[in-house]
This record gives structure tokens, C-alpha cells and sequence, in this order.
């Protein structure tokens, strides 16, 4: 302690040593204050955006899906809600997780040992939700809320779900199935395609009818909301909303549900009575093109595949023999019969084959030309009609008639009025599936290695049998044309947009394929043709209905397929008619198609239908319907 | 040193009038930069658990600060001259926690660093730094006329080469930087002579790739990412990259107290601890920033005053030493935050929230007190 006392430095202090260290400590301040001034002045927005980037996430804003109505307002799709249980790994506590999942079990009446597996199967982040149970009961999502304490990590989603509905607003699916079609979830695959229209990874599109065709119009735009998410990714809250979701277009049909009610039972009536599996009935407004009801049969309940079908259902409906998951009306092709002579014979008045008086013989069995003596086709009535005019063949539906009006005419201009008729080319409706069917031509013929199509051939297609193939819209559209006046409509099955009470807000026009390059004399000379069908033709009492106009129209029948036990070829009938004011006239609002396919009674089912339909679509106190055991005794052709 | 000795003490230097020497402004200095740590303590922990747990880390610092205020006003009560004639037994106290540390230490991202007590964590490495400034201080000031000799560089550097060597060994490379730079700066304001040192500065970066290489596989990676924090935006370099976010987003004036979203969002993996300077630069911006900072400099700056002004070697020699710690301290971690120092754990001085650090850093602060009221001839 000298030192102390004697007031004596014991150590020189060097002034330079202390102010370098001094210099340095202020270096490394003034270092440290300029890097945070690069940092969070030059360059803070650089940095800031980086940070924001990280830790906010957008989030997408359903839109609700569109609402469907038919023509007069009766709400035929609609949205309901749905709960689905969700867990998300990162908050279950891995000790947990069986004890929870039980409960969950228990709660929604589930499979525990399910519910493992689903959560097991999952490989994403641990802070994604997985799903457990799709459309549990709302009490039991009521019960997994009030529940939270006990289920760490479970959450219950409420989604919206399809739900179709009939003409009286009960849930009924089948009803119009073929139409409305169904939605369901997007696969992975198509998700990544569909990634940039903006589609999430569990959403949901249109599969079949409209929900598909119009899945543009329905679905509306998500909208989406900027979150701020923290450093595991939960989001926090929102920071602002970007866009808004516009909410899908709601719809309204052409379709008036309770006439496909009317459809559905006559057609299922007809069907049952002679046994058939398969039947379409499709009504059309033919001055607009608008389709009124569209019947295929079997159908399918889309509200299975709304709620998630289930693999045997989906199998059940896949091994059905009358395949109920395809719309008969447009993706399925047959040869159209005797309808066909409506195409054939305004052909032969165009290409000035025949006239409207002039009168051809008619045989038993009419000599194909150049084929060897013997080598004939049959007419339908093997005694043969004597010579008749264009008219009173069409009345009788003579075949000897027609061949040799096919013959006369040769396939290129045969096939050319068939294709101005609409036949050989998609409708263009609005509904997916539709096939394009078959004409006979000499394209055709190539592909099966000829020069030309035989003249037998060509004689059989002008009764629209052998190579002639049609959908049962596309008949139906030609008939139209013909009861318009001429022009070949596109059909349309959505009338246009509403409001969401079903108002109509926005109405889509009718468009025209194409007008027929017919004379009006010649189309009035098949109109009374179609008229003379029903009244002196063997369209038998149909004629007696007392409907509000002149019913004019034609049969057909095919017989093809597989023969039965018996060696009887299967009965594919067609019949349609359509309603003008009077003989003649293009006034009609209504035109009516039924196809039964693969009959093993002959005569004409769907005749009997038509009527059955008429008389309870215009309330007729009437009841001409023949009793099933009878139909054989109805001139079929 | 009982309670006796020091009840005496106080009573001798109230009657010596030495608390008139009282340093006042390193003493605001000190409360202003505790006050500061409390509230960013306080956001740090503020979306951890908005309710109990915000309050007991605050309430810990709080206990904290005042144990070590107390240890503060008796360290600075008595005599620092104490200090001489315990330094052995105080030698053997450092090498003895330091080695309790390693053989039964609780280990913390991959090292031993702490010991468990009744729940509590002691930081030994903490003390370890202020005891070791004592300890070169004695040496140092009993080396008088021979201090520029190259003996003197030689006989500091064994005994700092020992606790060194420990913390290295824990790994905490961050304490034994502290170790160099504590030894660095106190041969420099010795006396000790500049040739020997640059000498031995040389050696030692020859050896530095000898030391990166021994180190374990993550604190290499770590070490490097402040060269390009991009190498591995996910992995080891994520704490940089995010703190680097953060602070940038702080911008010129911040985001608001206790609304830095890096910091609230959880992105800061040790936001209350060795980050802490990320959250002060979020939520307070460049102001809040250099507001800190330049706390740090006016402490800095008295410190080095008060060592000028001291009456001996061993008072100058205390200040010295802890003026280098702070300063290494506060540029590894600030550095180390701003991306332009290796990553290495170390607390910043007063603001991380830590009861090893405030204590023993409050005790190295009292003596230094003591060291400044001592420092007058008493008047009689």
C-alpha cells in the first residue's frame, strides 16, 4: 500500500495508448451505427419486403357456387352447407393422438381405425390440415366445437355442398341427373393444370351435365385475403382482403322441371310394360331450340356423387348394363328407322328426284339394282302398297318408296341433306358427351376399305337403316327445322342468368345453325307428309287425342343388336311429333322425341309414351294408352 | 471478507466523504441501459405468453438487476485493493467453475454452458469474464518497470490461455473471444510492448483455420454465414437471415414497441437472448438503434475516463479490462446481428435477458465505482 500513500503512479499510463483505444472503440460505434443505417435506411425496404413476404400467405376466398332453376323459377340446385372434421398434426401431441382420434370416432359415429389410416396416409407439412370425415351431422359438429379442449389440434370446416332437387323442391337426384350433372373434388393430376385458373388443391369442379359444360359460369372467382401467418405458419389475422370473391352466376334451365316430371313417368311407364332398359324422351321448343325436358334412362342420383360416392356405389352404376351414367339423348348413336325418310324424301323434292304428285311403284321386295336377279330388300308390308306419291309414302312409311328414292338420289347427295339436316355433326348443346353420329358417304366407305358404299347399302340408309346413325337430339333438331320453317337450330339447355330468387336477369338468345337450303313448298309438303302420319298413317289412335293443334309426326323402328334365344332381333322404336297450330303451319312450341331401345316385344313403345305424355302434359281427361299386351298389334313401322 | 469488514467499510467511507466521488454518470448510464433491457426484454417476450409469462421474465430481470445493484453498492463501498490479496483464491475460483461447467453443465443448443441449480441457471463463463479482468489487473499492475517486457505478454497469455481453453471446450466460442479481447485490450493500455504483440496477433490468425477446423459442424456453418447469409437461407444461416429482415424492416423509426412482426410472429428463434439487438432495431428503427448504441459509447467513454483518472495501475487496469469486454461484447453481438460478424451466442451487455450476466455485470461495475471513489487523495 507505499504506493497508494506516496500518491506515486506504479504504472505509466500512456496518453497515445489511451486515446488509440479510444479511436478504435469510436470506429467500431461509428461501424456498427453505419451498418444500421445501410441496413435500415438505404435498404430497409428491400429487407421489409423480404420479412413481409415471409411471414404473411394468401389466402384464397371461396366463391359460392352458382344456383340452378328451371324455367319457371323452381330452385333445382342448391348449396348446404357440410362439416368436415380436420386435425392439424402440429397441434395434436403425438401420446395424443389415438385417445383424440377415438373420440373423434365416437363423436361423428366414424371408424377410429379409418381415421388413423386417413391421418397416417397424409404426408404434407404438419401445420396443413388433414381431413378426417367428410358431411358429418351438424350435431356432431356441434359437439366437436363445444369439444376443443379436449380434441387439441381438431377443427371442424363448414363447405359448402351441391344438393339437386326436383320439381317440388324435395332432394331428388335422378330427376335431372342427365342435365344438371354433378361436381366433384379436382384430382391431382388435373390440379396442376388447373393450378393457374386458380383452382385449390380440395376444390371442387363440375364432372358431368352443366356443372360441367357451364363450370366457368357457376363457379364464380375466388377471391383473396392477405393474412399474416407467424413463424409455424398458422395464420394470425388478416392483414387486408386483395379481391373480392364474385360469387358463381346462378342459372336457369330450359327446363321446366315439372314437364320432365310428366317425361320421366311416361317414359318409366312404357319402359316397365314391355321390359326395356333403356329409354330417352327429349321435348324442345322448336321456333327457340330451347330443350323443355330432357328424359335418359336408367339415370343416376348425382346427390351421391355431391356427398362423395362411395366405391361400390360408383361400381354398381359402372357394371349397369343400360349404363346410367351416360346421357342416351346425345352421347349414344342408333339408326334412326323410319324417321329418317323425312331427310331422304325432302331430298329427293330438292334434288328433283320426284315431285309432290308423282306416284313410284312399290314391291314386296324391292331388286337392288346391278346385284344379282333374287338379291331384294323387303318392305315392311311384304305385299307391297301399289304406286304411291311422295305423301302417301310417307303417310304409310313405305320402304320400297324410299330405297329407290336413296338410289336415285346417290350417297353424296343423300349424305349432303343429311348434314344440312344436322345429322353427322354435334348439336353443339351446351352439355358434355355428345356424340356426332354416322351417314353413310364415301369417306365412310374408304375407311372400310371401298370405293363406294354398296347399293344396298345405300338403299337401307335411306329408311335409315345399316349405315345411318343418329343421336336422339339430333333427330328431334331436324323434326324441328322442319316444324319451324326451316331453320336448324342449336339447342339449349340454359335459358340464362338469374337473380338468386330465380329471376331471370340476363336471357341467352337462341341461335341458328343453319337455315335449310329447302324451298318452303318442299318443307310444306313434308309438314303435311308428318301431318298425314298421324291421321291417315298408322300412327293408330294418337290421332283421336284432343290436343290443342295439329300433331303431326313420324315412327320409326330398328331392329339390330344381339338376337335373343329365339333368334328375334331386339325392337329399338322411335316416335316423334310435334304440335302447329294447324296443318302445315311453323308455329309449333312443342316438339317431342321418345327412343325405347332393345324391346323384345315388337311394335311401337314409344308411341304409346308420347301419348301418355301429351295427355298428361295438356291435362287431357283422356286415356287412349293401349294395354301393353296390345302394342304388337300396332303397326310398328 | 465478512459482514463486519464491509459494514465497517461503508462506515469509514461515509466518513471519508468518499461518496462524494460517487460516479453519477456512470451510474445513469448503467440504469438507463437496465431500463432499456427491461422494456425490450418485456416485447421480446410479449407474444410468448401474453400473460404470466411476460410478467415473471420481467419480473426475473427485475430481481435480477437488484441483487446485482446490491452487489454494485458493496463492491463499490469497499476498497478495490481487496481484490490483490484474494487474487489466488480468485484465480482457482474461475478455473474451478469453469471445469464444474464442463463436467456437470446442462447442455443448450449442443454445449455446455450453464449449470442447473433449484431450477435456476448459473452462467459461470459470465463471472469468469469480470474475475478474469481482476486477475490480469493485479498481474498486470504488479508487473511496474517490466511491463514492456516480452515476460509480460507471455505470463498474461498463460493465464488467460487456461479459462480460454475451458469455455473452448464447453464450446462457447463467443466467451473465449471475449477472453482474447479482454487480454488484448489490457496488454495494450499496459504498456505491454506493440512488436511482441503484433508477433503474437500474426501467430494467432496463422492459427486461426486450426481452431475453425476443430469446431463442431454446426458452429462452422453458422460462423460463416455472415459472408453470404443466402448459402442457406433455411438452415444454418436462418436466425441470420430472418434477424437481417428484421432489422431492415425496421426502417428509420421501427414498427412500434412490442409490434416488430419478425419479432411477434415468432421468426427471432432467441429473440429475448443473443437476438435481442434484432428486436430493438425492428420495433424501434435507426433512432432506437443508435439511441442504444450510443448509451453503450458514453459507457464506454466514462469507463475509460474513470481508468485514466485512477489513482493506480491495478484501478486503471480494472477499467481497461472492462471497457474491452464491453466493447468485444457489443461488437461480436450487435455485429453478429448486422451481419457483418460470425454468429457466435453471446449476451449483449445489460439489454439480453440473463441473471448471470446483469449480476456479474454489475459487480465488475461496482468495483470499477470503487475504483473511482478511491481515486482521490482523501482530504483531511
Amino acid at each position: 500500500m507505499a504506493d497508494l500513500n506516496e500518491g506515486r503512479l506504479d504504472l505509466p499510463r500512456s496518453r497515445a495508448r489511451f486515446i488509440a483505444f479510444g479511436v478504435a472503440a469510436a470506429v467500431l460505434f461509428t461501424t456498427l451505427g453505419g451498418r444500421l443505417f445501410q441496413l435500415q435506411v438505404l435498404n430497409g425496404e428491400l429487407y421489409a419486403a423480404r420479412a413481409v413476404e415471409a411471414h404473411t400467405v394468401d389466402v384464397p376466398l371461396m366463391a359460392p357456387r352458382g344456383l340452378v332453376f328451371d324455367r319457371e323459377g323452381r330452385p333445382v340446385v342448391v348449396n348446404v352447407p357440410s362439416w368436415t372434421v380436420k386435425v392439424r398434426p402440429a397441434d395434436l401431441p403425438t401420446s395424443q393422438i389415438g385417445t383424440v382420434l377415438g373420440r373423434v370416432a365416437q363423436m361423428t359415429g366414424t371408424d377410429a381405425t379409418l381415421l388413423r389410416q386417413r391421418f397416417d396416409a397424409f404426408h404434407g407439412s404438419p401445420f396443413e390440415l388433414v381431413p378426417l370425415a367428410h358431411g358429418i351431422t351438424r350435431d356432431a359438429a356441434l359437439l366437436i366445437g363445444e369439444s376443443a379442449a379436449q380434441l387439441p389440434g381438431v377443427v371442424v370446416e363448414v363447405e359448402a355442398q351441391r344438393r339437386y332437387l326436383n320439381e317440388k323442391g324435395a332432394v331428388d337426384g335422378p330427376l335431372l341427373s342427365h342435365v344438371v350433372g354433378y361436381t366433384g373434388p379436382v384430382d391431382i393430376n388435373e390440379f396442376r393444370d388447373l393450378q393457374d385458373e386458380g383452382y385449390l388443391r380440395d376444390d371442387v369442379i363440375g364432372r358431368a351435365g352443366i356443372e360441367s359444360s357451364f363450370e366457368k359460369e357457376l363457379r364464380g372467382t375466388y377471391g383473396r385475403q392477405l393474412w399474416e401467418r407467424d413463424a409455424s405458419g398458422r395464420p394470425v389475422k388478416v392483414i387486408r382482403t386483395l379481391s373480392d370473391p364474385v360469387p358463381g352466376k346462378n342459372l336457369m334451365l330450359t327446363i321446366d322441371a315439372r314437364m320432365q316430371r310428366i317425361a320421366t313417368d311416361s317414359l318409366r311407364w312404357g319402359m316397365k310394360a314391355v321390359g326395356v332398359e333403356q329409354g330417352v324422351t327429349i321435348v324442345m321448343n322448336p321456333q327457340t331450340g330451347e330443350i323443355l325436358a330432357m328424359v335418359s334412362l336408367p339415370a343416376y342420383d348425382n346427390n351421391k356423387f355431391a356427398a362423395g360416392i362411395s366405391a361400390d356405389d360408383y361400381a354398381i352404376y359402372l357394371a349397369d348394363a343400360a349404363k346410367p351414367l351416360r346421357n342416351h339423348a346425345i352421347a349414344d348413336i342408333f339408326p334412326p328407322g323410319s324417321t329418317f325418310k323425312l331427310v331422304t324424301g325432302l331430298a329427293a323434292l330438292e334434288e328433283g328426284v320426284t315431285t309432290p304428285s308423282r306416284r313410284w311403284p312399290t314391291y314386296g321386295c324391292y331388286q337392288i339394282p346391278g346385284a344379282p336377279k333374287g338379291q331384294c330388300l323387303f318392305d315392311w308390308n311384304h305385299a307391297g302398297f301399289g304406286p304411291l306419291n311422295i305423301l302417301e309414302a310417307y303417310a304409310k312409311s313405305s320402304d320400297t318408296f324410299f330405297y329407290q328414292m336413296a338410289v336415285a338420289l346417290g350417297v353424296d347427295r343423300l349424305g349432303y341433306w343429311a348434314n344440312q339436316l344436322g345429322f353427322g355433326e354435334r348439336s353443339g348443346i351446351r352439355l358434355p358427351g355428345e356424340a356426332a353420329g354416322i351417314i353413310a358417304s364415301k369417306e365412310w366407305a374408304r375407311s372400310q376399305g371401298r370405293e363406294d358404299v354398296f347399293t344396298g347399302e345405300l338403299a337401307q340408309a335411306g329408311i335409315g337403316q345399316n349405315v345411318v346413325a343418329v343421336t336422339p337430339l339430333q333427330l328431334l333438331n331436324a323434326y324441328a327445322a322442319l316444324a319451324n320453317g326451316g331453320h336448324l337450330m342449336r339447342p339449349m339447355v340454359v335459358r340464362g342468368e338469374t337473380d338468386a330468387d330465380g329471376k331471370l336477369t340476363k336471357a341467352y338468345e337462341p341461335e341458328v345453325i343453319r337455315e335449310l337450303p329447302a324451298s318452303p313448298a318442299n318443307l310444306q309438303t313434308m309438314r303435311i307428309g308428318a301431318r298425314e302420319v298421324i291421321t291417315t298413317g298408322h300412327a293408330y289412335n294418337i290421332r283421336d287425342l284432343k290436343l290443342p293443334g295439329a300433331l303431326s309426326g313420324k315412327t320409326g323402328t330398328a331392329e339390330f343388336g344381339t338376337p335373343t334365344a329365339e333368334g328375334v332381333l331386339p325392337f329399338h322404336s322411335w316416335f316423334l311429333a310435334y304440335l302447329p297450330s294447324r296443318a302445315g303451319a311453323t308455329d309449333a312450341q312443342l316438339a317431342v322425341l321418345t327412343f325405347s331401345y332393345s324391346a323384345i316385344v315388337p311394335g311401337n313403345v314409344s308411341l304409346e309414351v308420347v301419348k301418355y305424355f301429351l295427355q298428361e302434359w295438356y291435362g287431357l281427361d283422356q286415356d287412349l294408352r293401349l294395354n301393353p299386351r296390345n302394342f304388337s298389334l300396332v303397326a310398328a313401322n | 471478507m465478512g459482514a463486519t469488514a464491509v459494514t465497517t467499510s461503508l462506515v469509514e467511507n461515509v466518513r471519508a466523504r468518499r461518496w462524494r466521488a460517487f460516479d453519477l454518470q456512470l451510474f445513469l448510464y448503467l440504469i438507463l441501459l437496465i431500463a432499456f433491457g427491461v422494456v425490450m426484454g418485456y416485447s421480446a417476450s410479449y407474444s410468448d405468453a401474453p400473460q404470466a409469462g411476460v410478467l415473471s421474465q420481467t419480473v426475473k430481470t427485475l430481481i435480477w438487476t437488484g441483487i446485482g445493484l446490491t452487489l454494485f453498492f458493496v463492491a463499490a463501498s469497499v476498497d478495490y485493493h481487496w481484490l490483490q490479496t484474494l487474487i489466488a483464491p480468485i484465480y482457482l475460483l474461475v478455473l474451478g467453475l469453469l471445469s464444474l461447467t464442463l463436467l456437470i453443465g446442462t447442455s443448450l443448443y449442443g454445449a455446455q454452458l450453464s449449470i442447473s441449480v433449484a431450477g435456476l441457471d448459473f452462467q459461470f463463463s459470465e463471472v469468469g469474464k469480470v474475475l478474469m479482468v481482476v486477475v490480469l489487473a493485479t498481474y498486470l499492475s504488479g508487473r511496474r518497470e517490466r511491463v514492456g517486457r516480452l515476460g509480460t505478454i507471455i505470463g498474461a497469455g498463460v493465464l488467460m490461455a487456461i479459462p480460454t481453453g475451458l469455455v473452448l471446450l464447453q464450446p462457447d466460442l463467443g466467451t473465449a473471444l471475449v477472453f482474447v479481447g479482454i487480454l488484448v485490450g489490457m496488454l495494450f493500455l499496459s504498456g505491454a510492448s506493440i512488436g511482441w504483440m503484433a508477433l503474437f496477433a500474426g501467430a494467432a490468425v496463422a492459427a486461426a483455420p486450426i481452431v475453425v477446423r476443430s469446431l463442431a459442424d454446426y458452429q462452422r456453418q453458422r460462423l460463416f454465414c455472415f459472408l453470404d447469409p443466402s448459402a442457406d437461407p433455411q438452415g444454418a444461416c436462418y436466425q441470420l437471415v430472418q434477424a437481417l429482415d428484421a432489422v431492415g424492416s425496421g426502417g428509420l423509426f421501427g414498427q412500434g414497441l412490442t409490434a416488430g412482426r419478425q419479432n411477434q410472429l415468432g421468426f427471432l428463434p432467441v429473440q429475448s437472448t443473443d437476438f435481442i439487438f434484432t428486436v430493438v432495431a425492428e420495433e424501434l428503427g435507426f433512432i432506437g438503434g443508435v439511441v442504444l448504441l450510443g448509451l453503450f459509447a458514453l459507457l464506454v467513454w466514462r469507463i475509460l475516463a474513470i481508468g485514466w483518472g485512477a489513482r493506480d495501475a491495478l484501478g486503471a487496469m480494472v477499467a481497461v479490462g472492462l471497457a474491452s469486454m464491453l466493447l468485444f461484447q457489443i461488437m461480436i453481438n450487435v455485429g453478429m446481428v448486422l451481419g457483418i460478424m460470425p454468429v457466435t451466442g453471446i449476451p449483449l451487455p445489460f439489454i439480453t435477458y440473463g441473471g448471470s450476466s446483469m449480476i456479474s455485470l454489475l459487480f465488475g461495475m461496482g468495483i470499477l465505482e470503487s475504483v473511482r471513489m478511491h481515486s482521490r487523495k482523501p482530504t483531511f
